[in-house]
């Protein structure tokens, strides 16, 4: 390291130089070379080295300064003379530097050898002590070997014995696998088992934390209750405070009630006399007006008799007056009927008047000897009894012509008779006529017939011969026969309607004969009665009317009647019925009333349900508990109406057995309080509070303290004290 | 029993008629729909299927009423039979069936008989009961609870018996009235007709 050191210092002084001489710079370079040199040379020597350096050194600084100084003042003339000898100067001092250079290194050189040497010594010492060192070693190494072989084969038997172990251990582990695994099996039934007991652990553990909440509710309904609790003692206190002190004001009361009703009867027995006072002054007073009034009263008296007297007198004038107008009155209507009466007569009277003028002139009118009604009435004697005889005739006379026109009608009856018969027998004869004509065109018919079937035969026959078509001819025979047959047979059924038309035809024509023959006897009747033409002419034509009338009406009749039956039809429909003749009769059990029965019973049943709920409804709205009367209702209470009045009860229970603890708590802490300090403090009123001693000698010695707040006290009746005390 | 002898007696007419009454006054209960349709059950008779009702009050209510009308047909005192529908709510009659029973009194208890098969008569009464399934088309719909009662014209002497008692005509105030078909067994004529109250919705 060292040598490289120098070798490089000694490069980086050549090179310097090299450098120094590159530059060409005279003086300050050569310093600062120097400089450098000495620096590099002092870095790169040795102990051994250095001192040379440095002389070598002092003495090359002393030749670089001694040119320098010297070469200063010399001028430009000599200059060249100068430079000449700076150039050999420095080439000299060159040389001498490498000269110098080659010295030093030539003396490193050796330096470097020497140091080799040296250092070769101590690397032969170092070997030799390594060599040492590691023979010890080796030896050592090999004592450990053999130690190490002796471990080793003492683990080798080790060894052996273990494997012989390992193998019983594996069998013993066999075994005891097989054993885990029962083992094993058992621990899975127990961890299932566990499992089942984590599960209930865990179920229960829901429980416990479900309890828990539980707890914590019923701990706070605990507190929230004892709060009330104490709420409801505080009450309790107050109550009891307001009775100890209403208690007092009973007393109290009492006695001033005691008092009131003595001074009440005091008062009362006062008042009487006053009132009885009273009365007698007001009697008093009023029997000296009267004694006042006693002469105006006799005047009075007077007066009044007088007009008594007057009075009755003229009443007696009144009854007598009126006496009077009745009479009058009556005679007034008396009077009055007697003008109407009169007025009613004098009409009759002229009525009669004129009826007797009538009378009278009666006899003037009829022309007859008339003067009296005897007259008339003998006259009307006479016409009645003409009457009398001319209804006789009259009666003769129609008995005659009924009789007469009684055998007309029957000589007719004959006569039409007789006629009938005629046509009959003429119409039988026709008919026999039409018989015979008929019969003999049935016979020319026949004949023909015959004639043709003959005919046919022949051709039949004459055929037959020629042909042979026997079965073709039976057939056609056949089919004739049946032609035949069908055509009697047609013409035996228009014989038959033929003969039935004219048994019709004569019948009709009877009829028309028959009337044709009453029209004659009619119109022979008609002429009979032309005689009083004129008449029966008029009568004629008003009967006509008549009949045009009664037509008219016989058919607004029946246009009523069919409207009238129209009505009745639909009536009938409707289900209109003659009650004197039909009556209407139904079930009384029918489902029509059922079903109105089931309705109102509903309706009612309704109502009621309604009444009832509106009743509980007012109830519970009232805030009471509903009572028990509700059998009637259907509605269930529900199960948070029954657990809401469980926990009412119990509430009301345990209030009141609270309230019964209050109570004997506070009477015991109030006789300890008593006992143990001797004084006993109730309340009285809102704000007092009365201390009574034990040694108290009369029950009233007490001390009353009325609170203003809660700091300062007054004291009252410190005063009735020492009353008492006196 | 009238149905082997050849003719129709008196006994017999009146066992048809009060059968067709019967069989009549159900299909009217089942088609205006008076008591619900599942309380009906079918049978057969006059070779169609008609409907008979199962409740046992009705039931009860019905043959009491046919016994009786039998018992009025053969003394012939009865004149019309009326089936009346009221509404509940307003108890107001809103349709009025009514059969006119004319009777022949000629004939005489139990004896005569009349030529007529039962078959034409059963006809007859087939032609009817169809035609009153008919009118369910025209009549005006039933809306609101019904309920129906029979009344009985009868002669005014007529005995009326323990649990009968007389009542109005329960006639409709404002109504149309159609004349049905008629049927006769030559012994009584039973001629039908409805009679309803008139809707305003024409």
């Amino acid at each position: 390291m060292r040598n490289t050191v120098r070798s490089n210092g000694c490069n980086l002084a050549m090179t310097s130089f090299h450098v120094a001489e590159e530059e060409g710079d005279p003086s300050g370079s050569r310093g600062a070379r120097g400089g450098n040199l000495s620096h590099h040379c002092s870095k790169m020597d040795g102990m051994d080295d250095e001192t040379t350096v440095f002389t070598t050194l002092k003495s090359f600084k002393s030749f670089i300064s001694k040119p320098e100084t010297s070469q200063k003042p010399p001028d430009s003339s000599l200059a060249h003379h100068h430079l000449q000898r700076q150039y050999l100067q420095r080439i000299e001092m060159e040389e001498a530097a490498e000269k110098i250079c080659s010295k030093t290194h030539l003396l490193q050189m050796a330096q470097e050898k020497q140091q080799m040497e040296l250092s070769h010594k101590r690397a032969r010492i170092e070997l030799e002590k390594a060599a040492h060192i590691s023979a010890r070693d080796l030896e050592r190494e090999v004592d450990r070997n053999q130690e190490l072989l002796n471990r080793i084969k003492k683990l080798e038997e080790r060894e052996a014995e273990t494997t012989r172990t390992l193998n019983e251990q594996m069998e013993m582990n066999k075994t005891l696998k097989k054993s885990l695994e029962g083992e094993n099996k058992k621990l899975e039934e127990k961890e299932s088992v566990i499992s089942e007991a984590n599960k209930t652990n865990g179920a229960l553990r829901d429980e416990i934390r479900e309890l828990n909440h539980k707890l914590k509710k019923l701990d706070m309904q605990l507190t929230t209750q004892s709060t009330d609790n104490q709420g409801l003692q505080e009450q309790l206190e107050l109550q009891r405070k307001k009775y100890q002190e209403l208690t007092m004001k009973f007393q109290e009361l009492q006695a001033t009630q005691s008092l009131n009703s003595d001074n009440e009867l005091k008062i009362k027995e006062l008042e009487r006399r006053l009132a009885l006072q009273e009365q007698d002054s007001v009697i008093v007073r009023n029997m000296k007006s009267e004694l006042a009034r006693l002469p105006d009263m006799e005047r009075e008296l007077k007066r009044l008799r007088e007009e008594n007297s007057y009075l009755r007198e003229t009443q007696e004038n009144s009854n007598l007056l009126r006496e009077e107008t009745e009479g009058l009155r009556r005679k007034l209507e008396r009077l009055e009927k007697l003008k109407e009466d009169m007025v009613s007569l004098e009409l009759e009277k002229e009525k009669q008047a004129t009826v007797l003028q009538a009378w009278e002139n009666l006899s003037e009118m009829t022309g007859l000897n008339i003067r009296k009604p005897e007259d008339l009435s003998r006259e009307i004697i006479q016409i009645q009894q003409r009457e009398i005889a001319l209804k006789q005739q009259n009666h003769s006379v129609t008995s005659s012509a009924r009789a007469l026109e009684k055998a007309r009608a029957q000589l007719q009856g004959e006569v039409t008779d007789l006629r009938t018969k005629a046509l009959e027998e003429q119409k039988k004869r026709e008919q026999q006529d039409a018989l015979v004509r008929r019969l003999q065109k049935r016979v020319l018919l026949l004949t023909k017939e015959r004639d043709g079937m003959k005919a046919i035969l022949e051709s039949y026959d004459s055929e037959l011969a020629t042909n042979e078509y026997s079965p073709q001819l039976t057939r056609r025979v056949k089919e004739a026969e049946d032609m035949l047959q069908k055509v009697q047979a047609h013409n035996l059924e228009i014989e038959a309607q033929l003969s039935k038309a004219q048994e019709e035809i004569g019948t009709y024509k009877l009829q028309t004969q028959k009337a044709e023959m009453e029209l004659d006897v009619l119109k022979k009747q008609a002429p009979g009665a032309e005689n009083s033409s004129f008449v029966m002419n008029e009568e004629v034509s008003s009967l006509r009317q008549k009949i045009e009338e009664l037509e008219a009406e016989r058919r607004r009749l029946e246009d009523q009647n069919n409207i009238l039956e129209m009505r009745l039809e639909k009536h009938n429909l409707q289900g209109a019925y003659d009650p004197t003749k039909t009556k209407v009769i139904h079930l009384r059990m029918n489902p029509t009333n059922i079903a109105k029965q089931q309705r109102l019973d509903e309706v009612e049943h309704l109502r009621e349900e309604c009444q009832q709920l509106r009743e509980r409804i007012r109830a519970l709205q009232a805030g009471g508990a509903v009572t028990s009367n509700e059998g009637t209702l259907s509605l269930p209470p529900s199960q948070e109406v029954l657990d809401l009045r469980r926990q009412l009860e119990s509430a009301e229970l345990k209030n009141q057995r609270l309230k019964e603890v209050f109570q004997k708590k506070i009477q015991e802490f109030r006789t300890v309080c008593y006992v143990l300090t001797g004084y006993q403090i109730d309340i009285t009123t809102e704000n007092q509070y009365r201390l009574t001693s034990v040694y108290a000698e009369h029950m009233e010695d007490s001390l009353l303290f009325k609170v203003i707040d809660m700091s300062t006290f007054i004291t009252r009746t410190v005063v009735s004290l020492l009353k008492r005390l006196q | 029993m009238s149905s082997t002898l050849k003719g129709i007696t008196l006994k017999g007419s009146a066992e048809l008629v009060a059968e067709f009454f019967s069989f009549g006054i159900n299909s009217i209960l089942y088609q205006r729909g008076i008591y619900p349709p599942e309380t009906f059950t079918r049978v057969t008779q006059y070779d169609m299927s008609l409907y008979l009702t199962v409740d046992p009050n009705l039931k009860t209510y019905l043959n009491d009423v046919v016994t009786q009308l039998k018992g009025w047909l053969f003394d012939c005192t009865v004149q019309k039979l009326v089936l009346v529908i009221t509404c509940l709510e307003t108890n107001e009659v809103l349709e009025r069936w009514q059969f006119d029973i004319e009777c022949d009194k000629t004939i005489t208890g139990s004896s005569g008989t009349r030529e007529k098969s039962i078959k034409a008569i059963q006809e007859e009464i087939r032609s009817v009961i169809r035609q009153i399934t008919a009118t369910v088309t025209f009549l005006p719909l039933l809306e609101t609870a019904c309920s129906f009662d029979l009344l009985i014209y009868t002669d005014k002497d007529q005995v009326v018996p323990e649990k009968w008692e007389e009542s109005g005509p329960k006639m409709i105030a404002d109504s149309e009235e159609v004349r049905l078909r008629t049927f006769t067994t030559t012994i009584h004529k039973v001629s039908s007709m409805v009679a309803y109250k008139r809707t305003d919705c024409i």
